[in-house]
């Protein structure tokens, strides 16, 4: 049974990247596979997730795979982000896109689906870095898909700091195998999540900080977390949407969660007062940096990028603060991960109506296309932490855990952040909704079926926000468990 | 093993950057068969042979390749000078040995007399990247800086589990050729 779910996660998107590989004359019928092919990952993404927030055992394939709710979670939200990406990806519409770019957008968004969902469903740290550091190179090169100066060297640079700052994760991992190695225990199984957690208590003190700190940054740099997040904001806005729905709704996401993976045995060595202290400071700086950067945006992309940035800050903010913080940062990410998606999805159509990236360049959306610019409302303001959407509520409580963990100055500052980023973010989308649009911009709304498969998310995020689902909390609940006992 | 670390030290103004990331390529497999026949790690060897074909042959090939087709009158301008460049060196190198100090007291193995070098290494790599402007420069800064991190886990624990080694390898290598393609992008759209 187990080893049904897990090739049902796995193999869909790797075959649809064969497919798009192999069927090169017929690029449609390759984007058609991979559009039926990545609900079958998420349907297994969502059954896994079933078991294990009902308090099922852990999916477990031999020494390899194991996914406990942690991972399910992550793999769930991977899952989902994937398939509307590919659903509204190009090739499955007849106008607009050129077919040179199917090919490319659907061999690399399908391995950077798979080197997403390995890193989250594999047991072993070692080859979790491995396939995080793969991400970095598949999702570079979809970057300049449209062969741009801007967006060859967003890719460049993003390619550069990404592998430069994930090899520090690199030394991190191997600093904490060294030091396992070092206590005697069989080093075939060292990095292997659960070999690990038991050995935790017996890891030597100072270097298990040494590890920490390369650790954190090293995936913070992919994380988004300030001051390593300097490729963001380019990669994300140059990124086709797609891409960008990708990157910011899960990648970063992915990278906090082999954070949250470390911290988690890292904290067993030596108590949780180091790591909390150096994610406190990471995540307030970086909701700082974030924040602050919204106001002067003058394109929308970036302004999404940059809502990432601060959303990703406050979600390591909220991991070091106890049980009830890990939930609310789970809560967080998967949040910002469903608001985000639909926001750079919804960006792409943007763009392909007023050919321009400028916020100043595309009022009246409200006016040329009603769908379209009510549900970018609707996803920027869940992005801008208002009720009834999920981020609100996750907002309320990391505020909530990090006032009742002590931190009462913190909790004033990163409350002023967030109030901060809602004004931006508000004052931004309100001139893009109204105003004139140019005589030139077209009036007609395509492809609407795939318009109202954007309204799902943003559903959930109704649902979540008002009602938090049970599964969904126990899920949630469990997935904490395994960051802090 | 010093003199591995001496290299990238004093080859920092020399503008045959991949030379001295082939010779420390060589170095590093060397050290890694080394390991192999004392510490009684078979399956080193078959790692060593690997970073000699990966990073001593195709890797410098891939460099020098993309090094002939650049235009012949880019000099190499890094953002610190020389003198400044070689000072922070020394001052990481000794930031290494002062950060490896717990390091050396867990370790049991007779190598660990190393391993401040290879977190040195590490540390004068990421120099590298940061205050290098042109990208050979960068991307060998980078590949040194693997080549640090597998210094440290050969010397740290006679290397780490073979999967993840081949899944490094293979990223390093996908790594490199996607940097490649993107680098020729880079200059003829900028009409360079």
């Amino acid at each position: 049974m187990d080893v049904v779910l897990v090739a049902a996660l796995l193999v869909p998107p790797v075959s649809a990247a064969l497919v798009a590989l192999l069927a090169s004359r017929r690029p449609a019928a390759a984007a058609w596979y991979s559009a039926v092919a990545m609900p079958v990952s998420a349907a297994a993404a969502v059954a896994i997730a079933i078991r294990l927030a009902f308090g099922g055992a852990p999916v477990v394939v031999g020494q390899a795979w194991r996914l406990d709710a942690l991972s399910a979670l992550l793999a769930l939200l991977i899952g989902l982000v994937t398939t509307l990406a590919t659903w509204l990806g190009p090739g499955l519409n007849r106008q607009s896109v050129p077919s040179s770019e199917t090919r490319p957008f659907r061999v690399y968004a399908g391995l950077f689906a798979f080197t997403m969902l390995v890193a989250v469903s594999t047991s072993n740290l070692g080859v979790m870095w491995v396939s995080i550091e793969a991400t970095t190179v598949t999702s570079a090169l979809l970057i300049p898909l449209r062969r741009t100066q801007a967006a060859i060297e967003a890719s460049w640079k993003y390619l550069l700091i990404g592998s430069v700052g994930i090899a520090l994760a690199f030394t991190g991992t191997v600093l904490a195998f060294v030091d396992y190695a070092s206590t005697g225990r069989d080093p075939a199984v060292a990095l292997q999540w659960m070999a690990l957690v038991a050995a935790a208590p017996s890891l030597h003190p100072e270097v298990a900080q040494l590890a920490f700190v390369f650790l954190l940054v090293g995936f913070g740099t992919k994380a988004g977390l300030a001051p390593m997040h300097t490729w963001l904001p380019d990669a994300h806005s140059e990124a086709p949407a797609p891409l960008s729905a990708m990157m910011s709704g899960v990648l970063l996401a992915v990278a906090l969660y082999a954070i949250a993976r470390w911290k988690a045995v890292v904290d067993l060595a030596i108590g949780s007062a180091f790591t909390d202290t150096m994610l406190l400071v990471v995540g307030t700086v970086t909701v700082f940096v974030g924040s602050a950067s919204l106001l002067s945006q003058t394109q929308y992309k970036r302004l999404l990028a940059f809502s990432s940035i601060e959303h990703m800050g406050l979600a390591c903010f909220a991991l070091a603060l106890g049980p009830l913080g890990v939930f609310a940062a789970l809560l967080h990410v998967t949040g910002h991960a469903l608001a985000k998606s639909v926001a750079f999805l919804l960006s792409g159509r943007i763009y392909d109506r007023y050919r321009s990236a400028d916020i100043d360049h595309v009022p009246g959306l409200l006016g040329t296309s009603p769908p379209t610019g009510i549900l970018f409302l609707a996803a920027v303001l869940a992005l801008a932490g208002l009720p009834p959407f999920s981020l609100f509520l996750s907002e309320i409580l990391i505020v909530q855990a990090a006032w009742s963990a002590g931190h009462p100055l913190l909790t004033a500052l990163v409350l002023l952040l967030i109030l901060l980023a809602f004004a931006s973010l508000l004052t931004h989308v309100q001139h893009m909704l109204f105003g004139e649009a140019p005589a030139d911009v077209a009036r007609d709304e395509g492809g609407r079926l795939r318009l109202a498969v954007l309204a799902v998310p943003l559903a959930m995020l109704v649902w979540i926000g008002v009602a938090l689902p049970e599964p969904l909390r126990m899920l949630l609940s469990r997935a904490a468990e395994v960051v802090g006992r | 093993m010093l003199l591995l670390a001496l290299v990238v030290l004093w080859r920092h103004h020399v503008p045959a950057y991949v030379a001295a990331f082939r010779m420390q390529s060589i170095a590093l497999a060397f050290v890694g068969a080394v390991v192999a026949r004392y510490g009684g790690v078979p399956e080193l060897f078959f790692v060593a042979a690997l970073i000699l074909v990966l990073k001593a042959w195709i890797v410098p090939r891939i460099l020098s390749r993309m090094e002939a087709r650049r235009p012949a009158d880019a000099a190499l301008q890094p953002l610190v000078n020389t003198e400044m460049s070689l000072l922070v060196s020394g001052a990481l190198a000794v930031a290494a040995y002062e950060l490896s100090r717990p390091l050396a007291e867990v370790v049991s193995l007779p190598t660990r007399g190393g391993l401040p070098i290879a977190l040195a290494l590490i540390m004068v790599s990421l120099f590298v990247v940061v205050s290098r402007r042109q990208v050979i420069a960068q991307i060998v800064g980078f590949l040194m800086l693997e080549n640090g991190i597998a210094l440290l886990a050969l010397l740290g624990a006679y290397g780490v589990p073979l999967v993840v080694e081949l899944g490094v390898f293979l990223d390093v290598l996908m790594g490199v050729l996607v940097m490649q393609a993107l680098v020729p992008r880079m200059r003829r759209t900028s009409g360079g």
